[in-house]
């Protein structure tokens, strides 16, 4: 079993959302990884989650205990573009 | 099996505001979703209140209706939805744009709605960062932003447990009529409720519910696709859009466009978030429920982009998304009882402007259900306007 990562430990350090954010937006009603990035922006910035997707996981495994499943909490929905790119590059023809 | 007074399907932004408006009204609501709060529609678009994206008539009068509840609401709510009343300001590109423009304000400004033709030099005082050549446009102080998925978790969020409760992950399979084809509960995958009432909120899915009891409800899913800057610092202070945008939502208002964008339906907008990042839309078209991102797409878009302001060029774009609008062919929502089956209600096909009018059809439609006078006349929300709404 993971350790337990305290309330006030910064999760996502792009939006700067701690553990207990992320706890309290599991007692909202977030199941997984989309329903915690709504409700509290961790995964939102700059990196995409690629960062703290991993830790998110692990805080939703802990706290849904046996009601949750590697598929049910699963993964930000990938998007385009795989990482920042400059809207010259995707508004140019050079694609 | 447990009972309510009313139950409400669909946890978009107006199921959430039916539910609140309900509560509020001293009913005991249910509310069910299939995903989560806010997974559908809701959390996949951008998020203006908006008068200057309605056409006059009844569309204005209940954007401008919302707009008023909006304000209440943000103090109202303790879970705060970053509602922001800092305006809208439209541009055009062309004569023709501004002398079509102008038509469109006048009419707007004959039913009393704060809306003004803005000069290009008063254009770049609001905008610094607009392109220099455009031609004219129209500003309204009325107009405003909020965050959509946060506006669905505080209208839940007021009432949850005190009159409310809410199943999520939870799919409605059926809607049960008695003899007389009132209704009488609703079937989940998850159990069965017992209810009198019913509200089929299920936006670009209402039609998918309905069909369940027979009903044709005409809307139909119309993709739009948004890209995402950086957090940037500010670029934009309000939505600011191009008039081609009304061209691209309204078949009625017609002004020549360059056939590159007619292709994917591509119009400008731009919208600042709470997170200092951009929202650069938006496209329109009819391809079904596929949330795919097609680079052509995303092409056009950054393309438009940068003609209206040509700063994002060095800017980075972090993620691309599209959502779907319920659209229906008149461009108003259904928000009614079905007469044939008491009970029975709909509030659905909000298109491109569910998060601007869910405060007042919430609000509506607890007035429909409490027999009370309806705060506007809902003659042109009428199911009944629908044609062929049975099912053979
Ligand atoms: C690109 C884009 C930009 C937009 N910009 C704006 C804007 O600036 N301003 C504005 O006002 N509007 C805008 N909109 C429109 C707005 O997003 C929609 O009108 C609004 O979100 C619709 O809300 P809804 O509650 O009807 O639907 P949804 O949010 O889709 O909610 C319906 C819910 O029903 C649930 N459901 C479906 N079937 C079932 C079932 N059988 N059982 C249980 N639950 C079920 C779904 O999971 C879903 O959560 C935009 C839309 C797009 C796509």
């Amino acid at each position: 079993m993971a350790e337990y990562i305290d309330d006030d430990v910064l999760v996502c350090r792009c939006e700067e959302i701690t553990a207990g954010e992320i706890r309290e937006a599991i007692r909202m009603g977030a199941t997984d990884v989309t329903g915690v990035k709504r409700r509290t922006r961790a995964g939102m910035g700059l990196c995409q989650g690629r960062t703290c997707e991993a830790l998110v996981q692990q805080i939703l495994r802990q706290e849904l205990k046996g009601e949750a499943t590697p598929e049910s909490i699963g993964f930000s929905t990938p998007r385009t573009p795989q990482r920042p790119v400059t809207f010259g590059t995707l508004g140019g023809d050079d694609l | 099996m447990s009972a309510y007074d009313v139950i409400v399907i669909g946890g978009g932004v107006i199921g959430t505001s039916c539910a609140y408006h309900l509560v509020k009204k001293g009913y005991k609501v249910a509310l069910i979703e299939k995903g989560d709060i806010a997974s559908g529609t809701s959390s996949h678009c951008d998020a203006a209140a908006m008068i200057t994206d309605k056409m006059p008539g009844a569309d204005a009068a209940l954007g401008y209706a919302s707009i008023q509840k909006f304000i209440r609401l943000s103090k109202e709510l303790d879970y705060d939805f970053n509602f922001d009343q800092s305006g809208s300001l439209y541009v055009c590109e062309t004569d023709q744009e501004v002398e079509v423009a102008t038509g469109y304000v006048n009419a707007l400004r004959a039913e009393g709605y704060r809306v003004k033709m803005v000069d290009p030099y008063e254009m770049s005082q609001i905008e610094p960062l607009l392109a220099k050549d455009l031609k004219g446009g129209f500003w309204s102080d009325e107009c405003a932003g909020l965050n959509p998925f946060k506006l669905c978790y505080a209208f839940v969020e007021q009432v949850k447990g005190k009159g409310l409760d809410v199943f999520l992950h939870t799919k409605v399979t059926g809607v049960r009529l008695n003899e007389k084809h009132q209704v009488e509960g609703v079937d989940t995958d998850k159990g069965s409720f017992t209810t009198g009432r019913v509200i089929n909120c299920g936006g670009v899915y209402a039609p998918e519910i309905g069909r369940l009891n027979g009903l044709n409800i005409p809307i139909l899913p119309r993709k739009g696709v948004i890209l995402l800057s950086e957090a940037t610092g500010p670029v934009c202070h309000q939505k600011v859009q191009e008039f081609g945008y009304m061209v691209t939502k309204f078949a009625n208002v017609e002004c020549d466009r360059d056939p590159e964008l007619l292709k994917y339906n591509v119009a400008f907008t731009l919208e600042p978030t709470e997170g200092d990042n951009v929202m650069l839309g938006s496209s329109r078209n009819f391809v079904g429920y596929n949330l795919n991102t097609e680079i052509e797409v995303i092409n056009a878009i950054a393309k438009r982009g940068m003609r209206f302001f040509p700063i994002l060029k060095n800017m980075s774009c972090v993620r691309a998304y599209a959502g779907v609008r319920p659209f229906v062919e008149d461009h108003l929502p259904i928000m009614s009882e079905v007469e044939e089956m008491p009970g029975y209600y709909i509030c659905a096909g909000h298109e491109g402007d569910g998060i601007s009018m869910s405060p007042v059809s919430g609000q509506l439609m607890t007035q429909l259900i409490a027999g009370e006078e309806t705060e506007l006349d809902m003659e042109p929300f009428r199911f009944s306007r629908i044609e062929n709404r049975f099912l053979d």
